[in-house]
């Protein structure tokens, strides 16, 4: 069954309501349900090392900014669009187009290759999972950026379609919309049309 | 039915609602649901490969706590500068007022006794206002001697 807002951890306003109070201790509460969450949120935009930087800055931030949460929207979605903003500004920092994360790996495609998990296939079959996932990595590179961005937040991150929409400030439709044609874009580059 | 076309494949791999039809289609078409399937086993691969790289997440949590600056309780809102001047002079206003009708309702006419209330009653609120133990009056606004010098001058 695919999850619903609904079955996000509940409670995070009470939580709020106390680090908003000053309470340390509701704040490191609310670190250990989202911090997860808020990695996966910046691995899509950067390399691991600099995804776990990104994700502390964000939590940082997070705390420094608490009390100008106003609760209008879920506490994980303005998380989600600190940690958003903190990743795009990382960015524009490194006055770069695309995804440090997937720089590395493309350029070092073997290194995607030798990382897929040995599953017990038989040797032929796992050479050509390894080459499919890596075939699959680079072709993320070839999307439009927003249609990069909403599939890696939809299927690495494991956000709903709402989730993003309200995290990028988009309409759904439009959610929708671009994780079709990411998708549709991808199996043309993957060749599986035929 | 045929064979879902690409558009319908990406709808079904994507996850977003499908026809009626191409669901049914789905759940009868071995081929067309491998071909689903595969593309999403494939996307299930790089996720898990992602997770991989996963950080310790207790030593991140200490890391971000220790980051955190000092806690401190909610800033009270700042009183308006205007505030004591103002409390000042509603006080002898109200004062003024006073005595005014103590005067108009006095049964000697009002010729002695208000005058000793005045004075006593100016007295006591200028010790009031020149208490700076009092919380929130430790601070005296340079503008607040005139006035009450002012206010002291036109009672008189």
């Amino acid at each position: 069954m695919t999850p619903t807002r609904s079955d996000l951890p509940q409670g995070d306003e009470d939580l709020v309501a106390r680090a908003q109070a000053g309470e340390g201790e509701a704040f490191g509460q609310l670190v250990e349900r989202h911090q997860r969450r808020v990695w996966l949120v910046c691995r899509q935009y950067l390399g691991p090392d600099e995804a776990e930087a990104a994700a502390q800055d964000t939590l940082v931030k997070a705390f420094t900014k608490i009390r100008a949460f106003n609760q209008r929207a879920a506490f994980t979605t303005w998380l989600t669009r600190i940690a958003i903003n903190t990743c795009l500004d990382q960015l524009r920092r490194w006055g770069r187009e695309g995804l440090k994360a997937e720089d590395s790996e493309a350029e070092n495609g073997a290194g995607v290759v030798e990382q897929v998990a040995d599953d017990g296939a038989d040797p032929e079959a796992r050479v050509l999972q390894r080459q499919a996932v890596a075939r699959l990595a680079s072709c993320e590179e070839k999307l439009p950026a927003r249609q990069r961005e909403i599939f890696r937040l939809r299927f690495y991150a494991g956000m709903e379609l709402e989730e993003i929409a309200d995290a990028l400030e988009v309409h759904v439709g439009t959610v929708k919309t671009q994780l079709h044609r990411a998708v549709h874009r991808l199996r043309g580059e993957l060749g599986a049309y035929r | 039915m045929r064979h879902l076309d690409n558009h319908q494949l990406a709808t079904a791999i994507a996850g977003l609602e499908l026809e009626a039809g191409v669901e049914e289609h789905l759940t009868s078409c071995m081929s067309c649901r491998r071909q689903v399937q595969e593309t999403r086993e494939l996307i299930a691969r790089r996720r898990e490969l992602l997770a991989d790289d996963e950080p310790d997440w207790q030593r991140q949590r200490h890391e971000i706590l220790l980051r955190l600056p000092a806690i401190s309780a909610p800033r009270r809102k700042r009183s308006s500068r205007w505030l004591r001047p103002m409390l000042a002079a509603a006080a002898i206003l109200l004062v003024v007022v006073g005595l005014g009708l103590m005067r108009r309702h006095a049964p000697n006419g009002g010729q002695e006794a208000p005058e000793v209330a005045v004075e006593q009653i100016l007295a006591d609120v200028d010790a009031v206002l020149d208490d700076d133990t009092i919380p929130g009056f430790e601070s005296i606004d340079p503008g607040l001697a005139n006035l009450e010098k002012m206010y002291t001058n036109g009672a008189s």
